[in-house]
């Protein structure tokens, strides 16, 4: 386990979140090569809700989390951070505000390494080098034990037992618990997930659920990409659904699936619209 | 102990210190020049990119007595670098084993870096990482395989004879001290003055080392949890 699971200095995962931030998406329009993924996408996640962005796959979901990511420059359109386009920012002022988005994936992510020291890597990047070096030294000359912090991030997904595991022994479901911490270890504002839980046991994805509601009861702004209908109506508080690489709809949970205002939307929801 | 009765102490631990100092020191050149080569090339999409990496790829034939001329051309008086007054030293030795290790280190190391999935640099990019950052996570992950690089230049350094023979001299001094003799170019030596057994011992040490530093590279390779990618 490496020294730099200690971060001193940083606020520790658990605690609520020092600011209010909202996450805005104007006028998104995205593509690769000749043919637009997303077309003029505009949502907000706002601090203490969870957003769901449902849709087919393939609708661009994934591109959507990753422009809100800060992944890459929006073809058009502003992403906004606390009322601030993020993409006019200077490097360095740009890099803050990604500190303060975390982000989980579909697919397996976790580094070769063991459950604290994945979880202990967004905190680690936040240190000076200086820091980082001396805590390497450190780490070479005995075993250390791990941060609070750390284990603070591993109990919000239930894995603090298995925090000195090697990454790469843990489960599927297990493992994508582990990368959520990972996200929330840093205390982000905004906490983004693609897809979360697809192929996932009951008891993992109710885990991260529960995680999810954790994050937002901390007043962090959750977003959720599933095609998971049923997940949509269980945890978030809005919805946006994406069709035909657009947003067609969003509002309140309740009323897009009990009322919805596009035809298409109903249709999808009742599982007739096929893609 | 099998044909060792002709050399001395003095003699053997030289030519044996010799060839550890030129090799480690050329593998340590390659490595830092080699390492942010690979990132780049492996991080990067550029036009061109399939001819670089095959560039790379043939370096690693090069013929060592052909990189043994080059130097020697730069590196003779009336060269490009004479004025360093290089040649017939332990540096020029050690400039050519960088020269014959490199497109090794290179070659095996971006293969091991192109092979560190793309969903983990994003994993790590998600998390506040750097581009510096992303840079030690991937070479972090793709340490089996650039301890397995470093192992290979290390191997290509030390067996090395033909352009150490030709840009170092083989030298040794009166008092039986190699300047820049090897164990490679020593085994020469006594092939040429027929001394079979004394050149088979040579080579045993020559093995040895060779073994060594192996075992010490698989050592640190497999300390850490993850060594090697599933």
């Amino acid at each position: 386990m490496t020294d730099s699971n200690r971060v001193v200095g940083h606020e520790s995962v658990g605690e609520s979140a020092s600011v209010e931030t909202r996450l805005t998406a104007r006028g998104l329009t995205h593509g690769f090569g000749d043919g637009a993924i997303l077309e003029d996408i505009s949502i907000t996640v706002e601090p203490g809700e969870i957003l769901a962005v449902v849709g087919p796959s393939g609708t661009g979901k994934t591109t959507l989390f990753r422009l809100l990511a800060l992944f890459e420059q929006p073809d058009s359109g502003t992403v906004e951070v606390g009322g601030e386009d993020v993409w006019a920012m200077p490097d360095e002022q740009r890099l803050a505000v990604r500190r303060r988005i975390g982000m989980g994936f579909q697919t397996r992510s976790l580094f070769s390494t063991t459950v604290a020291d994945n979880v202990a890597y967004g905190l680690r990047v936040r240190q000076s080098w200086r820091t980082r070096l001396r805590d390497a030294v450190e780490d070479a000359f005995g075993q250390t034990e791990p941060s609070p912090t750390v284990e603070r991030a591993l109990e919000t997904v239930g894995m603090s037992d298995k925090i000195d595991r090697d990454a790469r022994s843990l489960s599927a479901g297990e493992a994508q618990r582990v990368a959520i911490a990972r996200a929330l270890a840093p205390d982000p504002d905004v906490l983004l997930l693609d897809e979360p839980t697809s192929n996932l046991d009951p008891r993992n994805t109710a885990a991260i659920e529960s995680a999810m509601r954790e994050a937002r009861d901390r007043g962090i702004a959750v977003a959720l990409a599933t095609h998971d209908m049923q997940q949509a109506q269980r945890v978030s508080d809005r919805t946006a659904v994406l069709l035909d690489s657009t947003c067609i709809e969003s509002g309140p949970t309740d009323r897009v699936f009990e009322t919805p205002s596009d035809d298409r939307v109903r249709r999808f929801i009742e599982g007739k619209l096929v893609y | 102990m099998l044909g060792l009765g002709d050399l001395n102490l003095t003699y053997l631990v030289s030519i044996t210190f010799v060839s550890l100092y030129v090799s480690t020191l050329a593998v340590l050149f390659s490595a830092a020049i080699g390492l942010p080569t690979a990132l780049a090339v492996g991080f990067r999409d550029f036009r061109g990119k399939s001819i670089v990496t095959s560039v790379i790829s043939t370096g690693m034939g090069f013929p060592s007595v052909v990189v043994g001329l080059v130097v020697l051309l730069l590196l003779s008086r009336s060269g490009p670098f004479g004025e360093f007054e290089l040649l017939f030293t332990p540096e020029a030795m050690i400039l050519s084993q960088t020269v014959l290790a490199l497109p090794v280190l290179v070659s095996v190391s971006l293969s091991a870096i192109q092979s560190v999935p793309q969903d983990l640099r994003d994993a790590a990019f998600a998390t506040g990482a750097t581009p510096a950052d992303v840079g030690l996570l991937v070479i972090r992950e793709a340490r089996y395989g650039i301890v397995t690089a470093l192992l290979a230049a290390y191997g290509r350094a030390i067996s090395e004879v033909g352009s150490v023979l030709i840009v170092g001299g083989n030298i040794v001094f009166s008092d039986s001290t190699s300047f820049t003799r090897t164990l490679t170019t020593a085994i020469t030596v006594e092939a040429r003055k027929g001394n079979i057994e004394t050149g088979i011992a040579l080579g045993v040490i020559l093995l040895a080392l060779v073994l060594s530093v192996n075992a010490l590279g698989a050592r640190f390779r497999d300390r850490t949890p993850g060594g090697e990618r599933q």
